[in-house]
């Protein structure tokens, strides 16, 4: 048993003693690295080192939670945290942390992520990977980053455990041309098989093909959306599958559970698997984090739930807690069984779309929203790449381009990037029908 | 917020071959409150409390963080940052201009000290305003509120003799309603921000505001009607002239985007060198002048001095429609040959500062909002945004209204639901011909920086017209 375990303990056994009904603490010692680099050079490189345990406690169904760094003024945080959770306000639909004592799988975290070595060459890898495609034209920035965390978790409610969660990712944005850019990321939770050329070379190839774009046009397209941008999609249907989004109506999913929402070939999943970079294997209850398939055949089989929302849904925790709302760890998109190439040859006249950035809706539980495709819009007439396009937008809704996937590919890859793609999935190409795009006038 | 440490990190930065070297350490007391449909969900109180330093050596930048107070913990960031900054290897060394030492004490202060409200009487004002909220008459299908309220306490000092010292309590609020009427839904956010005390709560007309939307939201379902797609004039309130100043504006012109270091997350800008557009550009006509200020007293983007230790100005940025200056941090300031406009902020002490907007809005012209839809002979007044967006070279975007009305031979007609603009930076503000007396403020959180730093602005402007600009 560690000492930050042991000391976490500590921290349960005091609020308990001075009343609590229900605790947990939960101490993080994280180790987090970035290189960030742009026009093909590094700028500067960071490093977080945090030492932190989050507590939250419960008494007569009022929930207060805080926050302290490196064990320091355990005692007068927690006298503190009961004084507050007594002035504070029942929570009538408060269920309860998880309880029980659970077995969790052993993690897999790779201590070589603690802090690697020249992390800067990493970054010179991607980008002489997307210069050998584009040239000594290429103008290129992104990021690299690593994470290691020992986390130590005890609840009041029975679970206790540690775990070790390491990630590493890089993304890359290679330009061509002023107007002609790709984007690529290469992500993973080991250094095995971390291939960063793999990323510069598909952001440079995408960059190459994008040269001299044409203003696209309005209309209604078939649109094959890259796993990059695809993870935009699952991102958001991830969110929206969450209890909590669902109770505040922030998702197309109110009223929908075991209803038809997409086509047969569509099965998501919530899996906080080995390979994803946010692996874990318990949630914030300390409930073992699992696989949680929620859209199974195009019907919406549950929400994702923490052990307040489940009560609330009458069904049991899906281990997704967070301390207020639900949230996904890794959604995954089952593959389909036409491979990436058999999918542009479905497409008579549409677009292949690379990424895209600011989503924003008009209202979630319609899902009527728009985002902006950026970095490699292409015409695709007779399942061949014909056109770079710029300056296109996707103003349509997000149930109705569920509904319309027609295609996914057997190919899939581990997709996470900045506020977009976020959190990590595994996306394959989906090849989705009618979908709406307009332009500025 | 042990101000020795973060001396002693300088001190043993500066022992090494720096060409320059700062330390910040920051506190902030953070109380968090989360409301679903009128409960509260959890109370979260904290301070969050670190130090961090940045170091320029060999033209690279090394930035480590740590919120362990220990003298071995700052030696432990020093070497990694000025390890990383040697190691980075550029060929295009980075210089940061150079200012003269400064040091100073700058607070804001508080007519009703946030420290000295209860726990009860922040609960109970949220539950007030639910209460309002939901006995007004329209039906309200779920609601999200949260209050944020962080004292911000900072320590900067730097290798230039810099030693400065702030304290900043910000008040910021947000609520997310829907209205269910006749079978359909319809949805509004708003959000509030202040630099001061509690008594902001009181100035804001929270319940007021919510209450004017839930009723807006149900007239847009109950007697909404679409506009007829076409070229028309368009009178939009301070909200969408916020906006717009915000993206189409303050985005483009920060000096780092136009250098390229955001390429790969938040972009680039259409103005770049050797393209279309740079300073002494025409982007608009002559009543496009849109500004950027921190030192608008009590604004939720209120500064003194930014987080390199510049002193706060304002910033004209499109100037009588023409390209002005651009947001600068000490870096991109060098690297364009002129001086920082103290635009380098950060969000907590575990973030390096990048070039950010404080409050951006247009400057007020001499007409009233009626006279400026008295000259409309066919167009939407389109009051509040819902849906926006932007390209990342900031020059496509696109507001859809919330709050709208048709306007017919210069009077307001019924409700139009959800009209949209979707149009480019130099047409929607060339297309301006009238700018109203009245500028309005809104609170915003701007997003940029990987990881994410979401940071406090202010948007606003008076009403503005535009002329002959397709609306659908």
């Amino acid at each position: 048993m560690s000492d930050a375990l042991n000391r976490t303990e500590e921290i349960v056994r005091k609020a308990k003693s001075l009343g609590a009904d229900e605790v947990i603490a939960q101490t993080t010692f994280g180790r987090y690295r970035q290189v960030r680099f742009s026009n093909n050079e590094i700028d500067t490189t960071v490093a977080w080192n945090d030492y932190a345990t989050d507590i939250a406690l419960a008494w007569k169904k009022r929930v207060v939670a805080t926050k302290i760094h490196n064990f320091e003024g355990v005692d007068a945080t927690v006298k503190r945290l009961m004084e507050l959770a007594k002035v504070s306000k029942e929570n009538p639909m408060f269920g309860g942390f998880a309880k029980g004592k659970f077995k969790y799988a052993s993690p897999k975290a790779d201590k070589k992520l603690i802090e690697i070595d020249d992390p800067q060459g990493y970054v010179f890898e991607a980008v002489e990977a997307a210069r050998k495609e584009i040239g000594n034209d290429i103008d290129s920035g992104g990021i690299l980053f690593t994470k290691f965390e020992d986390v130590y978790l005890a609840s009041s409610e029975g679970p206790i455990g540690t775990d070790s969660r390491s990630a590493i990712e890089l993304s890359i944005r290679a330009f061509a041309e002023r107007e002609a850019s790709g984007h690529s990321v290469e992500c993973s939770s080991t250094l095995k098989g971390f291939k960063p050329a793999r990323a510069g070379t598909k952001a440079g190839e995408i960059a190459r093909m994008a040269k001299n774009p044409k203003i696209g046009e309005e209309g209604v397209y078939d649109v094959i959306f890259d796993p990059l941008i695809y993870g935009s999609s699952l991102g958001v249907y991830g969110w929206m599958v969450s209890a909590f989004a669902v109770l505040i109506h922030m998702s197309v999913f109110v009223d929908k559970l075991g209803k038809k929402v997409a086509p047969e070939i569509v099965t998501l999943r919530d899996n906080p698997a080995e390979y994803s970079m946010s692996n874990r294997v318990f949630d914030d209850e300390g409930y073992p984090a699992k696989e949680n398939m929620f859209i199974d055949h195009g019907v919406l089989k549950g929400y994702l739930h923490n052990t307040s929302t489940a009560k609330m849904f009458k069904t049991e925790t899906t281990g997704n807690a967070g301390l207020v709302a639900p949230s996904a760890w890794n959604l995954e998109m089952d593959a389909g069984d036409m491979n990436k190439d058999e999918l542009f040859e479905e497409t008579k006249r549409g677009l292949y779309l690379t990424n895209t950035w600011y989503t924003r809706f008009q209202n979630y539980a319609k899902g009527d929203f728009s985002t902006i495709p950026r970095d490699g819009i292409f015409l695709v007439e007779k399942g061949k790449i014909t056109q770079s396009l710029k300056d296109l937008r996707i103003s349509d809704n997000a149930l109705a381009m569920l509904g319309n996937v027609a295609a996914i590919s057997k190919e899939r890859q581990h997709v996470h990037w900045w506020g977009e793609a976020d959190p990590p999935s595994l996306s394959p190409y989906v090849l989705v029908k009618n979908v709406h795009i307009t332009k500025s006038r | 917020m042990d101000e020795d440490i973060v001396d002693f990190a300088l001190k043993y930065a500066e022992d090494k071959k720096v060409e320059y070297a700062e330390a910040r350490g920051q506190s902030q007391i953070q109380d968090r409150l989360m409301l679903r449909n009128g409960i509260l969900e959890a109370y979260t109180s904290a301070v969050d409390s670190g130090f961090c330093v940045r170091i320029l050596a060999n033209g690279g930048i090394g930035f480590a963080s740590t919120n362990k107070w220990t003298k071995e913990e700052a030696k432990e960031i020093v070497d990694l940052a000025f390890r990383y900054a040697k190691a980075s290897g550029r060929k295009d060394k980075i210089k940061f201009e150079k200012e003269k030492g400064v040091e100073t004490k700058w607070v804001v202060d508080q007519k009703k000290k946030i420290e000295n409200v209860s726990p009860e009487e922040k609960i109970s004002a949220f539950e007030e305003i639910n209460k309002t909220l939901t006995s007004c008459g329209v039906k309200i299908a779920a609601t999200m509120g949260s209050c944020n309220i962080d004292l911000i306490s900072k320590y900067f000092v730097n290798s230039e003799g810099s030693k400065i010292t702030s304290f900043v309590p910000k008040l910021g609020a947000f609520f997310y309603i829907t209205v269910a009427e006749e079978g359909k839904t319809e949805q509004a956010y708003e959000q509030f921000g202040y630099s001061g005390g509690w008594e902001a709560f009181g100035q804001w007309g929270v319940a007021e505001k919510l209450v004017h939307n839930a009723k807006i939201l149900k007239d847009v379902i109950t007697k909404g009607k679409a506009v007829k797609a076409g070229n028309m004039d368009l009178v939009c309130g301070p909200e969408v002239t916020g906006i717009a100043a915000h993206e189409s504006c303050g985005h483009p012109m920060e000096a780092d985007r136009i250098v390229g270091r955001e390429m790969s997350q938040a972009g680039r800008s259409f103005i770049y060198k050797g393209g279309p557009y740079w300073i002494g550009t025409k982007i608009g006509s002559k009543h496009a002048t849109i500004v950027d200020d921190p030192t608008i007293e009590h604004s939720y983007g209120y500064y003194a001095y930014d987080d390199e230790g510049v002193k706060a100005r304002r910033r004209f940025l499109y100037k009588d429609g023409v390209i002005n200056e651009f947001l600068h941090n000490r870096e991109s300031a060098a690297k364009l040959g002129t001086k920082s406009n103290a635009s380098s902020r950060t969000v907590n002490y575990d973030r390096e500062a990048i070039v950010r907007m404080a409050n951006t809005f247009v400057l007020p012209g001499d007409m009233t909002e009626e006279e400026l839809i008295e000259e409309v002979k066919h167009g939407v007044f389109m009051k509040s945004f819902t849906e926006w967006n932007i390209d990342d070279k900031r020059f496509n975007q696109r507001y859809v209204g919330r709050e709208a009305y048709l306007i017919e031979n210069g009077e307001l007609k019924h409700p139009v639901a959800r009209p949209i603009i979707e149009t480019t930076t130099p047409k929607f503000w060339t297309a301006v011909d009238a700018v109203s007396k009245k500028v309005e403020f809104d609170a915003a959180t701007c997003g940029k920086g990987d990881p994410g730093q979401g940071i406090p602005v202010f948007t606003g402007g008076p009403c503005i017209r535009l002329r002959e600009v397709y609306v659908k």
